[in-house]
């Protein structure tokens, strides 16, 4: 038993460690650079970094240096068994609103060990409220309007079912 | 105070030291070897737009009268009271209406424009569309033929059958030596940027990194781009006087094109640098 406990500690101690001393602004600096590979770039007023999580504010996302959408707060989380990505208040440029939806109050990936190949999607916005799943296993995506909102524009991509409105893609 | 300088328990506290020391380190060389130390920013851009103005030196008598229908076509331009509607369909996720617009019925669904108008909603004899944050209610008109729901749900067309039936108003004309432009079709096009691309090809040019402006790949033929005079092979240098040496530059010009009364080409055809204008009505 006394072997287990002191197993069981080491283990934590070794979890919290890697969590305390993980380069996290320098992570999000490299992922800046690879999507700077894809002309996207993001530009944030500050970065706050905290025990389990970084902190963005005022993101102004760049595509081929046009300024196309703005984040108030965007929040990694990681305890490394189950990350998420938060974004609140996600407003895209006025000269898009024929194509997406003006704003996402909030978004949330997430990402747990129990389901290592599924990415979780929950959103609500002038579009409504979604849920949905990435599977990358399968290559799907497929995303359910639980509420619907002003959808006009891209209701083009969506299909009805019984259940409602969803958006279902393979990558 | 004994327990503390115990041999096992110091050499306990040694050995986290030495774990967490090594961790560390760990993710230091992974930090030096593998991640990037700086941030990556997009610079905004300084380079300042130059003034534009036009002006005709030359007393040239065929556009003077031109410019007038121009001021008498903006004076009932984006009125409420062009726009007549003509039958509702009002289902819980959607709103579709179509209207009689210039003597041309267009059907539209939440969210579309019409004359700087966005349709917001309806109820069951009016249709709610707003402009500059305010809303503007327009009752159904009474010779209406369409008056019973069932008839209009016939007619009402799918979403995606929507998208195909949007026309494209207005024309290129040519009056004399001056090109002019409706401004229903410059609106068209900048509210959909997709039809933009079925009618002309565009490609950036670049000099290693540097983007000097855009090239016409193609241009389909009887498209009002093609009524432009542009060509394919042409790179377009400046729009209304701003240098179009990124896509933010174009971008820019893109989200004022309804704002503008003219409009300002300058292109390179060959070696020859050509500077095309247009008049907006």
């Amino acid at each position: 038993m006394q072997m287990v406990k002191k197993s069981a500690l080491i283990i934590l101690a070794i979890w919290f460690s890697i969590l305390l001393f993980m380069p996290k602004t320098e992570l999000y600096y490299t992922l800046e650079k690879t999507l700077a590979n894809q002309d996207i770039k993001l530009n944030e007023k500050s970065i706050d970094e905290g025990l389990f999580s970084l902190t963005l504010k005022d993101v102004t996302i760049y595509v081929k240096g046009i300024a196309l959408a703005n984040i108030e707060e965007l929040d990694f989380f990681t305890v490394l068994f189950y990350s998420s990505l938060d974004v609140v208040n996600l407003q895209v440029d006025e000269a898009l609103h024929s194509k997406v939806p003006a704003l996402t109050k909030e978004a949330s990936f997430t990402h747990n060990l129990f389901s290592p190949l599924t990415l979780s999607v929950d959103a609500n916005g002038s579009f409504g409220i979604i849920e949905g799943e990435i599977k990358m296993l399968n290559k799907e995506v497929r995303i359910d309007f639980v509420k619907v909102g002003d959808m006009s524009m891209i209701q083009s991509y969506l299909t009805k079912d019984e259940k409602g409105w969803f958006y279902e893609k393979s990558f | 105070m004994k327990n503390l300088f115990k041999p096992e328990m110091l050499k306990a506290l040694i050995g986290i030291l030495t774990f967490l020391l090594v961790l560390k380190l760990l993710w230091f060389i992974v930090q030096i070897g593998w991640l990037s130390p700086l941030d990556i920013d997009q610079e905004e851009d300084q380079s300042s737009k130059s003034l534009y103005y036009r002006v005709k030196l030359t007393p040239n008598n065929i556009a003077a009268p031109q410019k007038a229908v121009s001021k008498a076509v903006k004076k009932i331009a984006g009125s409420i009271k062009e726009i007549k509607l003509l039958a509702i369909y009002n289902a819980s996720d959607i709103a579709v209406v179509t209207v009689e617009y210039r003597h041309k019925s267009k059907v539209l669904g939440s969210g579309d424009m019409i004359n700087g108008f966005t349709l917001e909603g309806a109820g069951s004899n009016f249709a709610m569309f707003s402009k500059s944050d305010k809303n503007y209610k327009v009752m159904l008109a009474k010779n209406s033929n369409a008056s019973s729901n069932t008839s209009m749900i016939k007619s009402v067309p799918t979403p995606k059958r929507k998208k195909t039936e949007k026309k494209v108003l207005g024309e290129v004309t040519n009056e004399g030596d001056i090109k002019i432009i409706d401004r229903s079709l410059l609106d068209h096009y900048a509210e959909n940027m997709d039809d933009i691309y079925k009618n002309i090809g565009i490609a950036e040019v670049k000099e290693g990194k540097d983007l000097k402006g855009f090239k016409i790949n193609f241009v389909r033929k009887d498209s009002p781009f093609a009524k432009l005079g542009i060509r394919r092979n042409d790179v377009i240098k400046s729009i209304n006087g701003q240098e179009i040496k990124s896509y933010n530059a174009a971008f820019g010009v893109y989200k004022n094109i309804k704002n503008v009364d003219n409009l300002s080409l300058v292109i390179m055809r060959g070696k020859e640098e050509m500077e095309l204008e247009y008049e907006i009505n």
